[in-house]
């Protein structure tokens, strides 16, 4: 559990190390405040742990049950082994949902780190108004996915929109941005990066604070411009906080929903469906609960490399 | 919340509020007016949805369908947001968003607190194997339970017609325990709480204990009103995932009376003939309580998302 090491102080000792024995009777031999303590530990955390059981560990392990199942609500599941794997892989909807997956967290990721980290240095110059500057970054991740991709869908209307209006503007052609199969997945990382930027200013500003000044005090007498600084103090200063953010981002992204429901339901052509919805339209529209499982395993292979690869490079780090 | 550790990989430290570096402190203002239109212009962008948003909210109809669009009202229509309220159900939408929003609250503070304290400050057997499935648990995405969920949530036996199988009826669809209790405890805020009550020191429940105090009491009356400003972190970012859930109330709902606002919204938008000043009348409503939780109350959200990684 290396990630978690820097925070988390040793566990207490046990007052009697329970290492040896293991019959029923552990507690023999505490005192009964000891045992009266014990047992205050167990009721404190029996509430979150029945919750968390029943309604995380138990869907877990049902969800890879389901996905060697046949299972569509209304009759009884059938085991079928690996069909349901087999099929959606060879289904090309599901295969395009992947690459579009793929596609969608290749731009919005890089784009908003891009950007993340750089307002995340200009905001750290202590300028007087950074404070509104911060709220306005970081506002797109407070507020509720659907309900600002209910205004991108009327900034993109292709009759009335504003983007187009603003082409307009400058005299070019509007287009029908969700509508057309050429830019529906572009309006869709628009939104994507957009909305990604905050969470990810606000981790860069944060790791910011730990950089010794002296490292710049040193460039500054050595002549660097702010540039050089940036690129050779900065950027190599904040790698263990990109590499995090660079990861958390990818598993974010890759359980895009909300914008793609609201926006394009999919579409045009499934250019934009993405695992998740066929996740959700799979279970919920086709009421394939075993097939949707399976989906819903490959998505989380997908999450669980990620997090395999993070912990490792954290622990190198370390 | 998929991984609660950002501070503990990137920083390790406590946040403090930005402070500018010594290195600038020399620069010139012709530097910083650079560095000011740069910023002012990335915030515009950013903020333009949602002045966007609440400027279609005030226009008329007629107005809406020009093209180009104009950018401020020709004539300011207030009275949109009360047929906005007329047109749908948005004030009884707002309510159900709140109560489940506050439920969640509730039940995660209660139960959390109670579950980080016992596993952050009293030793008891098979503890380190609770808290690591705990960890395990934070690491699940929504995606990988919500099938099972679901049909938990349909089959809940003696429920909706269900019989002891839990068979022949709707089981929680479309009731308020659907709603509020699976969604109710995430394992991100245990694991938050754990880390908050880690922090403080040993002393205290040392002398409680002297003092004669059980340990429920240590937990309520000593521990916790130290950790308050934590308890505001983990409150609002509860408050806020769960005003903002999408999927699960698509999921297990279907009548009006427990629809919440943004399913409100999205089943108002698929609507025909989509009446945009109204539909924006309607995502301001959705939007507002947020921003202005956020404005007030900014840096408890800060520490709570540089805390907890990503939403």
């Amino acid at each position: 559990m290396s990630i978690f090491e820097r925070t988390e102080s040793p566990p207490a000792p046990p007052e009697k190390p329970p290492t040896v024995v293991t019959t029923t009777r552990k507690t023999r031999g505490l005192s009964p405040a000891e045992r009266s303590k014990r047992r205050a530990g167990w009721l404190m955390v029996a509430p979150a742990a029945l919750h968390i059981g029943i309604w995380t560990l138990i869907p877990v392990i049902a969800t890879f049950y389901l996905s060697f199942t046949d299972y569509d609500v209304f009759s009884s599941p059938n085991w079928i082994w690996f069909d349901n794997y087999v099929e959606t892989f060879q289904d090309p909807v599901f295969v395009k949902s992947i690459w579009n997956t793929i596609w969608y967290t290749f731009w919005t990721v890089p784009v908003s780190m891009a950007v993340a980290v750089v307002v995340a240095v200009a905001l750290n110059q202590g300028l007087r108004l950074q404070r509104f500057y911060r709220t306005a970054f970081f506002l797109p991740q407070v507020t509720a996915t659907v309900a600002i991709a209910m205004v991108w869908l009327w900034i993109f209307n292709p009759q009335y929109g504003l983007l187009n209006g603003i082409l307009e503007f400058f005299g070019l052609p509007g287009k029908a941005w969700l509508v057309d199969p050429d830019t529906a997945m572009w309006s869709v990382i628009i939104v994507g990066a957009w909305q990604g930027i905050g969470i990810k200013m606000l981790i860069y500003i944060a790791a910011l604070q730990n950089i010794d000044n002296s490292l710049y005090e040193a460039a500054s007498l050595d002549g660097a411009s702010a540039v050089r600084k940036f690129f050779s103090i900065t950027l190599p200063m904040l790698k263990p906080a990109t590499f995090f953010v660079f990861i958390i981002s990818i598993i974010g992204a890759f359980q895009v929903f909300d914008q793609i429901y609201v926006l394009t339901d999919g579409g045009p052509a499934n250019a934009t469906t993405m695992m998740t919805y066929e996740v959700y339209r799979s279970a919920f529209q086709e009421f394939r609960m075993g097939m949707a499982a399976a989906q819903s395993v490959v998505l989380f292979a997908f999450l669980l490399v990620m997090t395999l690869i993070s912990r490792r490079a954290t622990r190198e780090e370390d | 919340m998929t991984i609660p550790t950002a501070r503990a990989i990137v920083i390790g430290g406590p946040a403090r509020e930005g402070k500018p570096g010594a290195w600038y402190r020399r620069r010139s203002t012709h530097n910083s007016i650079i560095l000011n239109a740069f910023l002012m212009l990335g915030a515009i962008t950013m903020l333009t949805p949602f002045v966007w948003m609440v400027l279609t909210s005030l226009k008329s109809p007629a107005e809406l369908a020009q093209f180009p669009p104009t950018f401020l009202p020709e004539e300011w229509v207030w009275s949109n947001y009360t047929e906005a309220l007329n047109a749908a159900p948005f004030g009884l939408y707002f309510r159900n968003s709140l109560i489940i929003a506050v439920s969640h609250t509730i039940i995660t503070i209660l139960m959390g607190a109670m579950a980080g304290y016992a596993l952050a400050r009293i030793y008891f057997r098979g503890r380190e194997f609770v808290f690591l499935a705990f960890v395990a648990m934070l690491m699940i995405p929504t995606y990988t339970k919500i099938v099972p969920q679901f049909l938990m949530v349909k089959f809940m036996p003696l429920f909706g017609g269900n019989d002891i199988m839990g068979q022949g009826g709707t089981g929680w669809l479309d009731t308020w325990w659907a709603l509020i209790i699976p969604g109710g405890l995430s394992a991100a805020s245990i694991f938050l709480f754990r880390q908050f009550y880690l922090s403080l020191p040993k002393e205290l429940e040392e002398a409680a204990r002297v003092d004669g105090l059980n340990e429920f009491r240590i937990f309520a009356q000593i521990y916790t009103p130290l950790i308050k400003p934590a308890i505001a972190t983990v409150g609002l970012l509860t408050f806020q995932e769960s005003w903002n859930n999408f999927l699960w109330p698509l999921l297990v709902t279907r009548s009006e009376d427990l629809r919440v606002i943004q399913v409100g919204l999205a089943v108002f938008q698929q609507l025909d003939n989509t009446q945009w000043q109204y539909l924006m009348a309607g995502t301001t409503l959705a939007t507002v309580p947020m921003v202005l939780l956020f404005i007030f109350a900014q840096k408890y959200f800060i520490q709570g998302f540089t805390h907890a990684g990503i939403k």
